[in-house]
């Protein structure tokens, strides 16, 4: 079974080319196009299901096939699917492009799933964010640039970090950083690179106060392209983050105390943001913001539980934050864009519905659960403070997406007439509507059958070498 | 006789005619998540230009009628003299934190699921003239219900925040969509106060698991387990807010008024009957049960709160020049009474509260949705204008009259045994605040005298828009809560057959109740007197 280890990251990867390469050939849009690319990552999911749960490794230790890379690969590709399946195709820009985009973007977090050492680490995540980059500037050349800008920032905050751990450690295997770092204790040569590495990662995943770039980028995307940027970078950077954080688990000294203030501020400013603005993209990256300082505060715990309830909320996150701007398509112009669409497009309104509040942490919801797992952790943790202001945040959240719900379903819908070219609704399809329905069932499902995933991702959580 | 027998159970088996003829050992779960399951179902039917709206209402009718009639089986069948959990599920859900699902109820369990069920289907009749976006509102009434239904019987922490935080979403949509002109003041309020209060609970849960070994949110490990009274105190703060966001307490009563008079009237009738009772119910499974010595320590604190409540609600609705913001305040004046009673700490004066838990419920609904039908008959919320209409709403006249006895707990009701029960017990323990309290009835007496004089018996204001009685609809749901009152209030204990101690078809609610409040009330038994030596 060992062969097949590989498979699902080589079916993404072959496919995304054949599609970039299917579309390059012929530019009208295929209707076939999300389709096959949705089957593609489906079967992946299927086989990674089957076959990942062997372990072994690849090249030399650069690849492992463990249960946390089963776990968050799993949790990428069944985003990756979803968000393929609910994108209304005829907004994007160029829908071949787009899918490979989403696929590329999808390898790289796998990548950064099943990565040994520091340079499969940052190679994914490199690749997650320039698969955005290129679909941000299909519509917008000039966010693309800010956002290849401000990625080479925070990937050179990332590679400087992880250079100066090399350099502390003498090696790049994270197995071996893990020994070296254990022996050697906290040390001031150690704490600068992680603080750099940390900075880096959180202007990755957007995290409040550093979403300068992020925010705006997001905004101007396209629907899939806003999905990529709030969604599959920021797993694949968190990803980075849960593995850095389980090697550095010796010496909590070294990321604890600057994670918790990242966590802290992350989970309140996101709250508190996505109570005042009014577009629903822009409230949607800061409820994803929100979560992300949930996860990011069950790393702070540096326990075992505290990263197996970051991971469950990390699979939740993904599902949400990818698929959300994607399930609302082009309505990214002010709540009026999504007036009614509980009528006129019921099951696209209660995915959106589910998405809103999933990221905002309300129960029974995905999010829920895996907020409530990270609490647990920090109850554990003693760190009541930052549950205390955990939960503060997830109170604005919850507000803040009721807000969106109102609009969805108690707003009438505007005359077609007066719909602003903003205000489009998404073209009705088979598959969005099969997306949008599978995308309710996963979140509403994903708690409530939430046993055998939580044991997953404890169990990812002891392979990375958590007690 | 009936009174002292709540707060001292006997074990002794009690036969009820029609029992076992139907057992479900998923009987919890089903007036959960049918609600849901019909409420999600709703959306699924096609229902172009409302063309299917009165079905809908009829769905959510007979489910609601169902879950009580199932409710109501459950509680002609529970085993009064057990003291333990009954009707319990528990299945592992999340094993490696800890979480379960694990349901059941004791007496007062039971009780709060019949008045869930009561002010179930007394909501959708209140709701009946809804015409905008039918089936949206039905089905979040049903998942109001099933939150409220989830919450009480939850017997595990972590189910018990799901389905408390689940309950605010509904709640505040339905306000949002279907409140009157000052609806999103109302909701935003709501969101925030009940908001503020599950993130308190979430704190005391989580301090609560952290300190028990953190292996367990289960309620027989969580509340069962020997904390310091430190400890105590720092699970005890946060319950003590969560309930009074909850109930509401005075100061954290910020959402009552816009709530209670913007609110449609059948959402206003879940969140006075049911929804927000959780509040006490939450401080007597959790906080009285389960630290005492915090609640030693805070009783004082919350019974001054409950004082203040009650006269604080009395003089706001004095001063009110809006009859429904006045009735709003007074519905407050239960949940107080039934909170001074927990703080009192004695064995008769825990069970009054639980009692009054149930009366309470009924007292505060019934007031609201008589005010809310007699504003909207008389087209006018203004004190200055109502006046004089006992004359041509003799209907409302007689309903509003037992609702404002309910609330001051007046003998025949049901809400005399409770609230006699609470002042009887709580003089010993607390003699200042039971005087407060009786000085606040007083006070919420004059207020309602006052209220219903103006109102009902007053001059006639020929300048005031035209009015009528209460529909025949509105006599239903009206009829309901004030015949439950009537019913408990006269049989408190069942009505048994002549010359025998059998019940006839309803075991009697102090009869249910008794079931589990020994066990609550025991760290408060005070010890027996050294028997005397001859």
């Amino acid at each position: 079974m060992t062969n097949f280890v590989l498979v699902p990251d080589a079916l993404v990867v072959a496919s995304a080319l054949v599609l970039l390469l299917a579309g390059r050939a012929r530019r009208r849009t295929r209707w076939w196009m999300p389709v096959a690319a949705a089957a593609v990552t489906l079967v992946a999911l299927g086989i990674e299901l089957w076959a990942g749960s062997a372990v072994a490794t690849y090249f030399g230790g650069a690849v492992l096939q463990d249960r946390f890379a089963l776990f968050a690969k799993s949790a990428v590709l069944l985003a990756a699917t979803l968000a393929i399946a609910v994108t209304d195709w005829s907004d994007e820009d160029a829908p071949a492009i787009g899918v490979s985009m989403v696929l590329l973007a999808a390898f790289g977090a796998m990548v950064v799933a099943s990565a040994g050492d520091f340079v499969g680490l940052w190679a994914g995540l490199e690749l997650a964010a320039l698969a955005a980059v290129v679909l941000v500037s299909m519509r917008r050349t000039d966010l693309g640039l800010r956002l290849l800008v401000v990625g080479g920032v925070a990937s050179a905050l990332v590679l400087i970090g992880l250079a100066f751990v090399y350099a502390s450690t003498g090696s790049a295997d994270l197995q071996a950083v893990r020994r070296a770092i254990t022996q050697s204790g906290p040390t001031l040569p150690l704490a600068i690179p992680v603080l750099l590495l940390l900075g880096g990662l959180a202007v990755r995943a957007g995290l409040p106060p550093l979403q300068f770039a992020r925010l705006p980028i997001s905004l101007g995307a396209s629907p899939l392209g806003a999905g990529l940027v709030i969604g599959l970078v920021g797993v694949a950077a968190l990803t980075l983050g849960v593995k850095i954080a389980a090697a550095l688990s010796s010496v909590p000294a070294l990321f604890s105390p600057y994670l918790m203030v990242v966590a802290a501020v992350a989970m309140v400013g996101g709250g508190a943001a996505a109570l005042a603005t009014r577009s629903p993209r822009a409230r949607l990256a800061y409820l994803a913001a929100g979560q992300v300082g949930w996860v990011v505060a069950g790393l702070a715990t540096h326990y075992r539980s505290g990263l197996a309830g970051s991971l469950f909320l990390l699979g939740a996150f993904a599902l949400a934050a990818t698929t959300g701007p994607a399930v609302m398509g082009g309505a990214d112009v002010g709540e009026f864009a999504l007036a009614g669409m509980g009528t006129v497009r019921p099951a696209r309104a209660a995915g959106i519905a589910l998405v809103f509040l999933s990221l905002a942490g309300a129960p029974p919801l995905a999010g829920f659960f895996g907020e409530f797992a990270v609490a647990a952790a920090l109850a554990q943790g003693r760190a009541f403070w930052l549950l205390a202001l955990g939960t503060l945040g997830a109170v604005m959240s919850v507000a803040a997406a009721l807000g969106t719900v109102r609009a969805l379903y108690l707003q009438s819908p505007p005359d077609e007439s007066r719909r602003a070219a903003g205000a489009r609704l998404p073209v009705l399809t088979r598959l969005s509507t099969i997306g949008a329905v599978a995308l309710c069932v996963v979140i509403a499902g994903y708690g409530v059958f939430g046993n055998p995933i939580l044991s997953l991702a404890d169990q990812g959580a002891e392979a990375l070498g958590l007690r | 006789m009936i009174l002292a027998g709540i707060a001292n159970a006997t074990p002794t088996p009690v036969g009820v005619p029609g029992a076992n003829i139907f057992t479900s050992s998923l009987i919890l779960s089903l007036s959960i998540w049918v609600p849901a399951a019909v409420a999600i179902a709703m959306n699924a039917i096609p229902n172009p230009r409302g063309r299917y709206d009165t079905l809908m209402k009829q769905i959510a009718f007979f489910t609601n009628l169902g879950i009580l009639f199932v409710l109501f089986i459950a509680y002609n069948q529970f085993q009064t003299f057990l003291p333990t959990i009954q009707y319990e599920e528990k299945l592992p859900w999340l094993p490696s934190i800890g979480a379960t699902y694990h349901l059941g109820v004791d007496g007062t369990g039971m009780t709060m699921l019949m008045l869930s069920g009561i002010v179930g289907v007394t909501s959708v009749l209140a709701s009946w003239g809804v015409r905008e976006r039918v089936r949206s509102y039905f089905s979040l009434l049903l998942l109001t219900q099933s939150a409220v239904n989830g919450a009480i019987a939850a017997h595990d922490m972590f189910v018990l925040m799901l389905f408390w935080g689940a309950a605010v979403v509904p709640v505040a949509l339905l306000v949002l969509g279907w409140g009157g002109p000052r609806r999103e003041a109302a909701a935003w309020r709501l969101v925030g106060y009940w908001g503020i209060g599950t993130a308190a609970l979430l704190v005391a849960i989580m301090t609560a698991y952290a300190a028990s070994g953190g292996s367990s949110f289960d309620m027989d490990v969580l509340l069962k387990a020997t904390l310091s009274p430190r400890v105590q105190l720092a699970v005890g703060v946060p319950l003590v807010i969560a309930a009074a966001t909850r109930l509401p307490l005075f100061p954290l009563h910020g959402w009552v008024r816009d709530v209670y008079s913007e609110a449609p009237l059948g959402v206003s009738v879940v969140i006075a009957g049911s929804a927000s009772r959780l509040g006490a119910y939450l401080l007597l499974r959790t906080f009285v049960g389960a630290d005492p010595d915090a609640a030693r320590l805070l009783s004082p604190l919350i019974a001054a709160l409950a004082v203040l409540t009650i006269g604080y609600a009395a003089v706001v609705a004095l001063r009110s020049r809006d009859l429904r913001w006045a009735a709003a305040h007074l519905a407050m004046v239960p949940g107080a009474i039934t909170v001074f009673g927990l703080a009192a700490l004695t064995p008769l004066s825990i069970a009054g509260s639980a009692f009054s838990i149930f009366t309470g419920g009924l007292a505060a609904a019934l007031i609201i949705a008589g005010v809310w039908t007699l504003t909207d008959r008389a087209q006018t919320r203004s004190l200055q204008l109502l006046s004089g209409l006992a004359p041509r709403m003799p209907i409302l006249t007689w309903v509003l009259i037992v609702g404002a006895l309910a609330l001051l707990g007046v003998p025949l009701l049901a809400s005399f045994p409770a609230e006699a029960m609470i002042l009887f017990g709580s003089f010993k323990t607390q003699p200042i605040g039971a005087f407060a309290v009786a000085a606040g009835l007083v006070l919420t007496a004059v207020a309602l005298a006052a209220l219903v004089h103006r109102v009902l018996f007053g001059q006639p204001n020929h300048d005031a828009p035209a009015v009528s009685d209460a529909s025949l609809g509105e006599t239903w749901y009206l009829g309901v809560l004030a015949g439950v009152l009537l019913w408990v209030g006269l049989f408190p204990g069942g009505p048994k057959l002549p010359g025998t101690d059998q019940t006839i078809f309803d075991p009697g609610l102090v009869n249910v109740l008794s079931a589990g409040i020994t066990d609550i009330a025991s760290p408060y038994v005070p010890p027996a007197p050294p028997a005397a030596t001859q």
